[in-house]
C-alpha cells in the first residue's frame, strides 16, 4: 500500500479527482444555464449520433421480428378491445373536428392568432437510451435543425413522457418523467374535476416502485377524485396547454399532513418508447 | 506491436460497436432492461476493454488512452455530464491490468475480476451522480435496484461473449 501511494501517484490521483469534480460541475452548470451545449460537444454528438443510426439498423431489424411474433399472438384480444373503442372514437373525431372549426372561427373574430393550446408536432425516433440508472434519458434523431429547443415537452402515444434536456443539430436528449434528478420532472399541470373546477399545481416527483407521478404542494380545497384527468396547464415557459399527463389514482395528504398530494397514473408507457413527438408551442412568451 | 496485426482495425471497430450497442439495446429492449424500479445498465464497452486485456497477450494496446476516449464519448453522448466515465474507464483498465499481473486469468477468475470491475463502475458513477445532484437515491437503493440487476446482465454478457471474442482476437492476432 505504501508503495502504491508513493508521492507522485498520490498527487496524480488527487489532481485527477479535482479535475473530475471540476469538469462535472462545469458541465452541469452549462446544462442548467445554456440552451445548447458548447459547439465542440454539439459537433461530436452529431457525428456519434450519425454512426449510431447505422449500427441501430440491424438491431432494430432483430427487434422488429421479435415483436412481430409477440404481436401476432396478441392479435385476437387486441382486436376485440379495439373494436369496442373504435365506435366511440369515430364520434369523438367528428365532434372534435366541429369544435376545432368553431374554435378557429371564434379565434378569428377575437383576432387571436395562437393560444396556449396550439402546437405543431415534430415526430422523432428514439435511437439510444442512456445506459445509466441515474439518468432516465433517451436520445432522439431530431435536433435544432428540426426546430427543437431545450425544455420542450415530449409526448408518446397518448401522453406526456418528458422534456428536451439537450439539443444538438441533428439529435437531442430527452429527460423522462421518471428521472429522479431535482430539475427533471417539474411540469406545470392542472386537474379538472367532474364539476368543472380546476386545480393548478406542479409535478413534484416520480415513484419508480409503483410507476406513479406525484403532484404535491396543493393547498386548494377543491375536491379531486380518482379518475380525474391531469393535463399541462401551459403556464410558464414553452409548454403548450392541454397535453394529457395521466389520470388521478389516489389523493391524500403529504408526509407533514399540511398540503394534499395527488398520485397520477401516467397516460403513456414511459418505460417503452420507440417513437416520440416533440410539441412545439406556437404562441410565444417573453421569458 | 499493435501496428502489424489486424487488431489495429479490429480493436477500435469492436470498441465502437460495443459502445453503440450499450445505448441501442437499451432503446430496443426497454421493457426488459428498464423494468421499474430495477434498471440494468449495459456496460458492454467495459466488457470489450476487459476482454482486450485478457486476450491481447504480447501485443500491448494503449488501452488507458482508448478507455479515456471511450469514456469521454460515453459522457458526452449518453449522459451529457462530462467527467465521470472519462476517469472511471481508465481506472477499470488499470485495475484489471493489476489483477492480470497478480494471478493467472482464465474464464472463471476473469469472471470474478469483471464482477469487481462492474461494481467499481456502478459505485463510482453513482457517487459522481450523487455529488452533482442528478440522483437522490440512497446507497441501499443503489445496491438493490441498480447494482444487482446490472451485475446480472453484464456477467451474463461476459459468459455469452467470452469464447466468441477469444476466437475473434485469435483470428485478428494472426
Amino acid at each position: 500500500m505504501n508503495k502504491f501511494f508513493s508521492n507522485r501517484r498520490l498527487v496524480i490521483v488527487i489532481v485527477c479527482l479535482i479535475v473530475s469534480f471540476g469538469l462535472m460541475s462545469v458541465s452541469v452548470a452549462i446544462r442548467n444555464k445554456r440552451s445548447t451545449p458548447p459547439l465542440i460537444q454539439q459537433f461530436g454528438n452529431d457525428v456519434v449520433g450519425l454512426v449510431n443510426r447505422v449500427v441501430a439498423w440491424p438491431v432494430n431489424g432483430v427487434k422488429g421480428s421479435v415483436t412481430a411474433v409477440s404481436d401476432l399472438l396478441n392479435t385476437y384480444q387486441e382486436n376485440q378491445r379495439l373494436k369496442s373503442q373504435i365506435q366511440e372514437l369515430a364520434q369523438t373525431k367528428v365532434h372534435d373536428q366541429a369544435l376545432t372549426q368553431q374554435n378557429t372561427k371564434l379565434k378569428k373574430e377575437l383576432k387571436l392568432s395562437h393560444t396556449l393550446t396550439d402546437y405543431t408536432a415534430v415526430n422523432a425516433t428514439v435511437i439510444a437510451r442512456t445506459p445509466s440508472s441515474w439518468q432516465d434519458q433517451v436520445i432522439i434523431d431530431k435536433g435544432s435543425a428540426a426546430g427543437i429547443k431545450k425544455n420542450m415537452p415530449v409526448l408518446s402515444g397518448s401522453g406526456l413522457v418528458g422534456r428536451v434536456s439537450e439539443v444538438n443539430r441533428t439529435n437531442s436528449k430527452i429527460e423522462l418523467l421518471s428521472n429522479s434528478s431535482e430539475s427533471a420532472n417539474r411540469f406545470a399541470v392542472q386537474i379538472t374535476n367532474k364539476s368543472g373546477s380546476t386545480v393548478n399545481g406542479i409535478v413534484t416527483g416520480f415513484d419508480s416502485n409503483k410507476n406513479r407521478i406525484e403532484m404535491g404542494n396543493i393547498t386548494s380545497k377543491t375536491k379531486i377524485e380518482k379518475g380525474d384527468k391531469v393535463m399541462t396547464s401551459g403556464l410558464g415557459g414553452i409548454m403548450p396547454a392541454g397535453l394529457l399527463v395521466g389520470t388521478v389514482t389516489a389523493t391524500g395528504t403529504d408526509n407533514y399532513g399540511l398540503a394534499s398530494k395527488v398520485t397520477i397514473k401516467p397516460a403513456a408507457d414511459i418505460s417503452n418508447l420507440s417513437y416520440v413527438t416533440v410539441a412545439v408551442r406556437q404562441s410565444q412568451t417573453t421569458n | 506491436m499493435l501496428r502489424v496485426t489486424k487488431l489495429r482495425y479490429g480493436f477500435p471497430i469492436g470498441l465502437l460497436l460495443f459502445f453503440y450497442l450499450d445505448g441501442i439495446l437499451g432503446a430496443a429492449f426497454p421493457k426488459q432492461l428498464f423494468n421499474y424500479p430495477y434498471t440494468m445498465s449495459s456496460y458492454l464497452v467495459v466488457l470489450w476493454l476487459v476482454y482486450s486485456i485478457y486476450f491481447e497477450d504480447q501485443i500491448t494496446i494503449p488501452l488507458g488512452i482508448w478507455a479515456a476516449v471511450a469514456g469521454g464519448l460515453f459522457d458526452l453522448y449518453y449522459t451529457g455530464i462530462f467527467g465521470i466515465f472519462v476517469f472511471v474507464f481508465p481506472i477499470v483498465v488499470a485495475l484489471t491490468r493489476a489483477c492480470y499481473k497478480a494471478f493467472p486469468i482464465n474464464f472463471l477468475s476473469g469472471l470474478l475480476v469483471y464482477f469487481i470491475d462492474i461494481t467499481v463502475v456502478c459505485a463510482l458513477s453513482y457517487f459522481g451522480n450523487l455529488v452533482v445532484h442528478l440522483t437522490s437515491a440512497s446507497f441501499a437503493d443503489m445496491l438493490v435496484y441498480s447494482l444487482a440487476p446490472t451485475l446480472a446482465y453484464n456477467l451474463a454478457a461476459y459468459v455469452i461473449l467470452y469464447f466468441p471474442v477469444q476466437w475473434l482476437f485469435n483470428r485478428l492476432k494472426n
